[in-house]
């Protein structure tokens, strides 16, 4: 199926064209070396992640089967080693600095929470296509997942990157739902999601219990929170149908926007390209993830399947929690868009994940 | 199944994303479109500066300086409560009454709104020092008038003042609105159209802390036109000095080109209060002190009157040099008695000009008639405007018999002759027509119009002017007249003999006019030096005055004059 790689890398690489556009565009009125750079370094990332694509495209998917563990492992040794130094440097911290890279354990914790559960949820041989959650109790389905996703959920969550932690739940849910799981364990899930929300409520930090509240009314605040919701709606609604060209955004241009070129790399686009540039956009990471779950939907694999559909809704809820927040409909929660926010974890995962995907296509077109 | 649930899910997901994209960008987009303009845009008004105003040396009469402007952009909303009880601790204006301000002056978000005009440097230095703190004041240097010598010929200055509703409707298809700074009298009405400057804006982008970007657009301010006067400022100190407080008015002219070198009223005003407190400016002056007396308000003429009387019969032929009438103090006209100043027994034509015997003069008219008097007094182009280029300038009045039928139902009397001849009864006329009048005889025969706007830009205005028209009388006549001027001065006995011991040497007449309530005009017109007329002057006083005490003010002019070798 070369088809479908191929597919998946023209949209790709053209995403990732028009975030490295967007990110020009969004620091190119502010001063400084390092603002100017950001877009070669972008590109950078970009040339990067295009080589993790090819590798992962030739490296056989089922030899992550095999690594699970060992990835679950580094990536809680990771996270851990992010809680600790964060703890010691007495502040947030998401990332690591290595060499001349700043590494965000959290953008790989969630794919390995996707390999994690769709090797759980599935069977060594290729051949069998039974589902084992038929064979498994309430313990084995739900509470063991459970904890093994709670671990890394905690540890982001505490770093503090509320958005990740809540994708990564998301992600969990979504896969449970789709290996079968009966749907009185999502009642109980449910349950015992509402029965923990206050003592969740009391772990938030400040900022992001108040991130919540601004979500729900931003003029309550219309300098501090609610402000950067506010600037990108004004951003994207001001674009109009054609937008105001490239370069020529005053929202993003004129540091109204903060975040421009990560979390709201969308409003700068939207504000530039308008309506037009939007719906392209919206339509090509539909066509990403439609392709996705089509490569899933073809493969008899049963971790195979699990693996793409895994991968293809995680990048799917990411676009979508991302625009959304863009728009002013979900809560600020740092979320990057997947493929144009600026920043190396980001895209290297990304390409990471539709490298899978592409192997997976190809791995299936042997048979 | 289940497979489809989710991808139907997050198709879903997308498509709402899309409609709120949708909604967001064609929907509402005018509004954030709107709101984007708003977040960047800022408009500074640049202020030119109005023409200046130079007399005939080039002696600065009105200037401009700077001034400053208190004014807040009400962007960043929150913040406008804390900045403006700033600026009222450093204003010195209660909170409230700032906050009504801003309120009324509200026009857009991105336009600023002037809280105070005019404070002083202190206090701009004081607001410039809390511009750290809150960066939406503004303090814009605006250039106001500056009026180096006070309340000098403030009537030919005219001050500035805010549009009114009548100005409004009049100037509004010439560029001209609501809230304009516009002259009000004298040179600044008439010739607002040109000194009047064009303020400029500079729309500046900001980014989110207000800091300047870039010059998005900028319409430079563009100054009004200087404009240089006739008018000479130290004989115009010297003509207000002479009328002190006196009611009245003092005009001095060129005789021959119409420049008018001094254009002096009293009561005046201050044009410089009309800068800050225009209101209150208006309610401190004392009885029309606006009014141009040299120009907007018409009295009867008295024994000035009698220069056209005799010319016109001089002209007529009813007589001749050499006639003389008895003057027994008073003669009887219809069934009154006429009464002369004085008695002065038999007096002929350059006697009766010189003693302004009124009995002569009675004569005279009777053997003309009032249409001859009425025909006269319009070749003299008396009842009509000078052509003068300040505004509101009055047209006077010259009876007639048809007149008197027409409007008052009443046939002319003899009596009304008599009066007429002596510039009384209903003959009005204003000092500049006065003065026009006997610039006549001292040029020989020349109508000038007079003008005190000599040149705007540097463009000479001169050749601009009506021009001079020959006047409808014979030269000799004229010159017959004019001879017996001087005698007025130069004989011992004439009514302006104060004026003879000067070094130069002086001709003109003087008169009273009854003004009513026992109170009487004095006048005096004339022109020096006799032999070639450079200066013809017409003191006017108002009220409590006579010819004489006119011919004294004269004097005093002229020995300012002389005194300062301005003759």
């Amino acid at each position: 199926m070369r088809n479908s790689t191929f597919l998946i890398l023209f949209i790709a690489v053209l995403i990732v064209i028009i975030g490295i556009l967007s990110i020009y565009s969004s620091n190119y009125q502010k001063e400084g070396e390092f603002w100017q750079s950001i877009y070669q370094r972008q590109i950078l990332w970009a040339v990067l992640g295009l080589a993790l694509f090819f590798i992962m495209s030739n490296f056989n998917y089922r030899r992550l089967w095999d690594f699970t563990y060992i990835l679950y492992g580094s990536v809680i040794f990771l996270l851990f080693l992010v809680f600790v130094l964060g703890a010691v440097r007495l502040g947030a911290q998401r990332w690591l600095r290595v060499a001349w890279f700043n590494f965000q354990p959290s953008e790989v914790a969630k794919l390995m929470i996707v390999i994690f559960m769709a090797k759980y949820f599935s069977n060594k041989s290729i051949d069998d296509v039974s589902l084992p959650v038929e064979r498994f109790g309430i313990l084995r389905v739900l509470l063991i997942p459970l904890i093994f996703v709670a671990i890394p959920t905690l540890l982001i969550v505490e770093q503090p990157d509320l958005g990740s932690g809540i994708l990564v739940m998301t992600i969990f849910v979504i896969i449970l739902f789709l290996a079968g799981v009966k749907l009185r364990y999502f009642i109980l899930l449910f349950i015992m999601a509402a029965g923990s929300a206050p003592v969740f409520w009391h772990f938030l930090k400040d900022y992001q219990k108040e991130r919540l509240t601004v979500f729900l009314n931003p003029n309550i605040d219309p300098l501090g929170a609610g402000y950067t919701v506010i600037q990108s709606k004004i951003a994207i609604g001001s674009g109009g149908f054609f937008g105001k060209g490239w370069l020529l955004g005053t929202q993003s241009q004129l540091h109204f926007l903060p975040e421009s070129h990560t979390d709201f790399i969308f409003a700068t686009f939207a504000e530039e390209w308008g309506f037009t540039g939007s719906a392209l956009l919206l339509l090509l990471y539909y066509l990403l993830i439609r392709q996705g779950i089509s490569i899933a939907q073809k493969t008899s694999d049963s971790f195979a399947k699990l693996l793409a559909f895994g991968i293809s809704f995680m990048l799917g809820i990411q676009v979508c929690i991302n625009i959304a927040m863009n728009l002013g409909f979900a809560p600020v929660v740092g979320i990057p868009l997947p493929l144009m926010s600026y920043g190396g974890s980001s895209i290297f995962v990304t390409f990471i994940s539709l490298g899978i995907l592409a192997n997976i296509a190809k791995e299936r077109a042997v048979f | 199944m289940r497979v489809g649930i989710v991808h139907l899910s997050v198709a879903a997901i997308f498509l709402f994303i899309a409609a709120g994209v949708f909604n967001l960008q064609i929907v509402q987009a005018k509004k954030f479109r709107d709101l984007s303009d708003n977040n960047c845009i800022r408009l500074l008004p640049q202020a030119g500066s109005r023409g200046r105003i130079f007399d005939r040396q080039g002696n600065l009469i009105v200037g401009n300086q700077l001034s400053y402007d208190a004014m807040i952009l009400p962007q960043d909303r929150p913040q406008i409560d804390k900045t403006l009880s700033a600026i009222s601790l450093a204003l010195g204006v209660d909170f409230a009454s700032l906050k009504d301000r801003f309120r009324k002056g509200y026009v857009a978000s991105f336009v600023p709104v002037t809280l105070e005009k005019n404070i002083n440097f202190k206090k701009a230095v004081a607001l410039g020092e809390l511009k750290s703190d809150y960066a939406n004041i503004i303090i814009q240097p605006r250039p106001v008038r500056y009026y180096p010598y006070g309340n000098l010929a403030c009537h030919v200055i005219g001050y500035l003042n805010e549009i009114d509703h009548w100005r409004l409707t009049k100037l509004e298809d010439y560029g001209y609105k609501t809230k304009d700074i516009v002259g009000f009298g004298g040179v600044e009405e008439k010739y607002d159209y040109y000194l009047r400057q064009e303020d400029g804006a500079q729309s500046i982008q900001v980014d989110h802390r207000g800091r300047f970007i870039c010059t998005l657009g900028f319409r430079p301010p563009v100054d009004g036109k200087d404009i240089r006067l006739t008018l000479d400022i130290r004989l115009q100190r010297i003509a207000e000095e002479a009328l002190g407080e006196r009611k009245g008015s003092i005009i001095m002219m060129d005789p021959d080109t119409g420049e008018i070198l001094v254009m002096a009223s009293h009561p005046a005003f201050e044009p410089a209060l009309f800068i800050n407190k225009p209101a209150q400016a208006l309610s401190g002056l004392s009885e029309s002190a606006l009014v141009n007396r040299a120009i907007s308000s018409a009295y009867p003429p008295a024994s000035v009157f009698k220069l056209v009387l005799a010319s016109a019969a001089l002209e007529t032929g009813k007589i001749n040099l050499s006639t003389s009438f008895f003057c027994s103090g008073s003669m009887r006209i219809g069934n009154r008695e006429y009464k002369c100043w004085d008695v002065h027994h038999a007096e002929d034509l350059r006697a009766a000009i010189a003693h302004s015997c009124d009995i002569f003069f009675y004569r005279t008219a009777l053997l003309l008639g009032p249409q001859v008097l009425h025909d006269y007094a319009v070749k003299f182009y008396l009842s009509k405007p000078t052509g003068f280029d300040l505004p509101y300038e009055a047209s006077g009045f010259v009876p007639d018999p048809l007149w008197k039928k027409i409007a008052r139902f009443q046939k002319w009397f003899d009596g009304d002759t008599a009066n007429f001849a002596i510039g009384q009864g209903d003959l009005l006329v204003t000092p500049l027509q006065m003065a026009r009048m006997v610039a006549v005889f001292a040029n020989g025969g020349n109508l000038v119009t007079p003008y005190i706007v000599k040149n705007i830009a540097g463009k000479d205005l001169s050749g601009y002017a009506e021009g001079h028209l020959k006047i409808a009388v014979k030269k000799n006549i004229i010159n017959y007249v004019r001879q017996d001027l001087r005698g007025v001065v130069s004989e011992p006995t004439g009514t302006a003999n104060v004026l003879a011991g000067l070094p130069v040497s002086v001709a003109g007449k003087t008169g009273t006019a009854e003004a009513g309530n026992n109170k009487t005009h004095g006048w005096f017109v004339g022109f020096f030096p006799f032999n070639s007329p450079k200066f013809v002057i017409c003191v006017f006083l108002e009220n409590n005055g006579s010819g004489h005490a006119a011919a004294t003010a004269a004097r005093q002019v002229i020995e300012g004059m002389i005194k300062e070798n301005l003759i």
